[in-house]
């Protein structure tokens, strides 16, 4: 029977977005912290997606397509949401240092410096850099999700059943007796 | 496809990977060696290339020639844990085995560092560096297994692909 193509694309694009807003979030993105959580996750669930809208069986070949187009999808949206709400992640930046300083931890003198120039205008190029390397690395990451939603979700091959064992010959007409 | 097929496959892609994984690795220390050495716009560019997927805090990383690493102690750990994976790899695995290690050991694996980021993330403690290493390295060694295991399936199938509509192009011009 031959295998129906899997559409890749929808479910990349649904969980894709979904990663790239929580990752750009401020406060949920660092959910990310924890095992890249939003693109694998995400990643996971359009292997899911996907193994839902295809019949027959998914392969690890699939959720990695699948994984990255999530992860690429994912970056996209991460740093399209992160261009307007830079200022909000500056200032929760801003508050991360004090709590890490008020831990005892050492910070760097020109802190505020840093953080003062982060808040001015991306140049074009860091930012095409940026999507760039996230794109690569969510891709990465992605490509590992969609192999690991499809070992879980993916429908399992059938287990082959053992040979039957051989019938007995039937009596034949000497075995009457 | 025959198993020497699968094996040339396999370990394309790893020889890939490795390559990549030590460019990788690379980037992450020439960052603060090229900041020691006075060169701070090609320091800033690799901080820049790494700053979208960590947050770089200079005091939750690793002390290189003076300067924090482009990355934070604990994705040292996932990216050293994931090159010692791939020195495995070959060893625990073999070139010719296509099929998926078992979720749970993912799972398993995923645990102490999802437990230690979350509780370092919550404030219920502060999470020593070495935890924090160890705990990355651990769930990036397991990486490989699953990757180079999807990916030599994908260039295999794409392979086989192509060779099923070669076939059937002679198949049409004999005819």
């Amino acid at each position: 029977m031959d295998k129906q193509k899997p559409e890749y694309l929808r479910p990349a694009l649904i969980a894709g977005a979904i990663a790239g807003l929580l990752s750009g979030l401020p406060i949920i993105s660092v959910g990310n912290c924890v095992c890249c959580l939003w693109i694998v996750g995400g990643a996971a669930m359009a292997a899911k997606l996907l193994a839902k809208n295809t019949s027959g069986i998914l392969t690890s070949g699939d959720g990695a397509i699948v994984g990255a187009l999530t992860g690429i999808v994912g970056a996209v949206v991460h740093m399209l949401i992160a261009i307007p709400l830079r200022p909000s992640n500056i200032e929760l930046g801003r508050r991360m240092f004090d709590w890490l300083s008020s831990l005892g931890l050492d910070m760097p003198s020109n802190m505020d410096g840093l953080l003062d120039g982060s808040s001015g205008f991306l140049s074009p190029g860091l930012f095409l850099l940026g999507l760039f390397v996230s794109a690569a690395v969510y891709a990465i990451m992605g490509v590992l999700g969609g192999i690991i939603g499809v070992s879980i979700f993916g429908r399992k091959k059938p287990q082959a059943s053992p040979p039957a064992a051989p019938l007995p010959p039937p009596p034949g007409p000497g075995d009457a007796t | 496809m025959s198993r020497s097929g699968i094996s040339r496959t396999v370990i394309a892609i790893y020889l890939l990977t490795v390559t990549g994984t030590a460019i990788w690795l690379s980037a992450i220390f020439l960052a603060p060696v090229l900041a020691g050495r006075g060169s701070a716009g090609a320091a800033r560019l690799i901080y820049a290339a790494f700053s979208p997927i960590c947050h770089q805090v200079p005091g939750r990383c690793f002390i290189f020639h003076g300067h924090p690493l482009a990355v934070c102690i604990r994705c040292v750990g996932i990216y050293m844990g994931f090159a010692a994976g791939l020195v495995l790899y070959p060893f625990v695995r073999g070139v010719s085995k296509l099929e998926l290690p078992s979720a749970r050991v993912f799972l398993l694996l995923t645990l102490p560092m999802a437990i230690d980021g979350a509780a370092g993330i919550l404030g219920i403690w502060p999470s020593p560096i070495l935890v924090r290493f160890v705990t990355g390295a651990v769930w990036g060694t397991v990486l490989p297994f699953f990757l180079l295991t999807g990916l030599a399936d994908l260039f295999l199938a794409r392979r086989r692909k192509v060779a099923q509509t070669l076939e059937n192009i002679r198949a049409n011009n004999v005819e």
